[in-house]
């Protein structure tokens, strides 16, 4: 009887000594197993010299990173871009005023520093006693002088502290009035939130930038 | 090269033991692409990866209960498994169970070549014969393949396959020689013969 059974666990020496001697004396006489024993052979060369798959990417866990890294990375990536466009923001929002004022000055103030001097001081009195100039100017890193507001005329919506001063100078002359109304245009931009250096941002922006670099350096390491 | 073959290797498994993630993650580096071979050709591409990836993360964490003298076959161990898994919970080819009841290993049939081919042992450069190889492969139940596959491409012996698969080396016996025949009976009916040497 033929040993087909075994002859692949012959091939692999995985046979015990006797059943391997038994196997071999029958391979010594049996033409048609030799035969078979030799097609097992070249199938097994075949499934070995099947070529090597490669995956697409490393399968390595990295378990020698801590966990929070990789988030942490990702959190100051993204940080380090939103500062840097709020700075961005923040620069052009505090020199869009400058530059409009530079184009409307000569049409839009016909004689706005003309005001005597009572005239001028009432109304500036009468801005100054809600807000400050220097309170409203974002970009101001210092409280440096105060410009020439009048010629500074911001084209927004009247605020609510601008009707209540527009009431006291609605009993005012109209220079007066206009001067007024043209001081709380002008102090419009005061928002306290806001009173934040464009300067901290980039700061922060680089900040978090070097973060993220010395974060992914440490995550290639591994 | 085999992660448990040397002192450097088995200082790297002791380190990893006590904790050293570093080197666990070389280990791993080492045993990378044989994982992935094994899981692809039981698997599929697509799989394999979720699969190699999941298991190296699991030995890492399970790592304190190796005490085996294999750190390979138990990686093995663990890949085969979840391949297994895998493919039970697929389904994708019902009909065609993991390790079907057979009848005898000496009662198994042999095809004859329908034409003369080329040898067999000749083809092991020729594309086509190796896309033949990878389909027959694929058409076996998956318990032969694994079987098959951890013998003649990993070359693990029939103790270390009965380890990795949790069978009986009797099991392991006839499923390597039950694969590897049906491989072989495949490759006839295409056209190939078989050495006569």
């Amino acid at each position: 009887m033929h040993p087909f059974g075994d002859l692949s666990a012959y091939l692999d020496e995985a046979l015990s000594p006797e059943a391997r001697a038994s196997v071999q004396a029958h391979l010594d006489t049996c033409a048609l197993c030799r035969t078979r024993l030799a097609e097992l052979r070249g199938t097994a060369r075949l499934i070995a010299a099947l070529p090597m798959p490669v995956p697409s990417r490393s399968l390595v866990p990295r378990v020698s990173i801590p966990i929070w890294v990789a988030p942490l990375r990702t959190f100051s990536t993204f940080a380090s871009g939103a500062a840097i466009l709020v700075f961005l923001a923040s620069a052009a929002l505090s020199s869009f005023p400058r530059m409009t004022s530079a184009g409307s000055a000569p049409a839009a103030a016909p004689a706005p520093n003309t005001l005597s001097a009572p005239q001028a001081s009432s109304g500036a009195a009468a801005a100054s006693s809600t807000l400050r100039p220097q309170d409203f100017n974002p970009a101001a890193p210092s409280p440096a002088p105060a410009p020439n507001t009048d010629q500074l005329r911001v084209p927004v919506t009247q605020p609510s502290g601008a009707k209540e001063v527009g009431r006291v100078d609605a009993t005012a002359s109209p220079s007066i009035a206009y001067d007024a109304a043209t001081r709380t245009y002008q102090a419009e931009p005061a928002q306290p939130g806001f009173a934040v250096s464009p300067w901290l941002w980039l700061v922060l922006g680089i900040a978090f930038g070097a973060l993220s670099v010395i974060l992914g350096r440490r995550l290639r390491s591994a | 090269m085999r992660p448990d073959v040397g002192g450097a290797a088995n200082a790297l498994i002791d380190r990893a033991r006590r904790g050293d993630a570093r080197a666990f993650e070389q280990l791993a580096i080492e045993i990378e692409r044989p994982l992935y071979r094994h899981a692809a050709r039981m698997l599929g591409h697509d799989d394999a990866e979720d699969v190699v990836q999941d298991a190296l993360l699991s030995a890492w964490k399970s790592l304190a209960s190796f005490e085996g003298t294999s750190f390979r076959a138990w990686v093995f161990r663990i890949v085969t498994n979840r391949a297994l898994d895998r493919l039970r919970s697929r389904r994708r080819h019902p009909e065609l169970p993991l390790d079907p009841p057979t009848e005898n290993d000496d009662s198994a049939s042999w095809a004859e070549p329908a034409a003369p081919g080329p040898e067999l042992a000749d083809l092991a450069a020729d594309r086509e014969a190796l896309r033949v190889v990878e389909d027959a492969l694929a058409t076996i139940p998956a318990d032969q393949r694994a079987a098959l596959l951890l013998r003649d491409v990993e070359g693990f012996a029939y103790e270390e396959i009965a380890t990795i698969t949790s069978t009986e080396i009797g099991t392991v016996k006839s499923r390597i020689h039950r694969g590897r025949l049906a491989v072989r009976n495949i490759l006839i009916s295409r056209g190939w013969r078989g050495s006569g040497g």
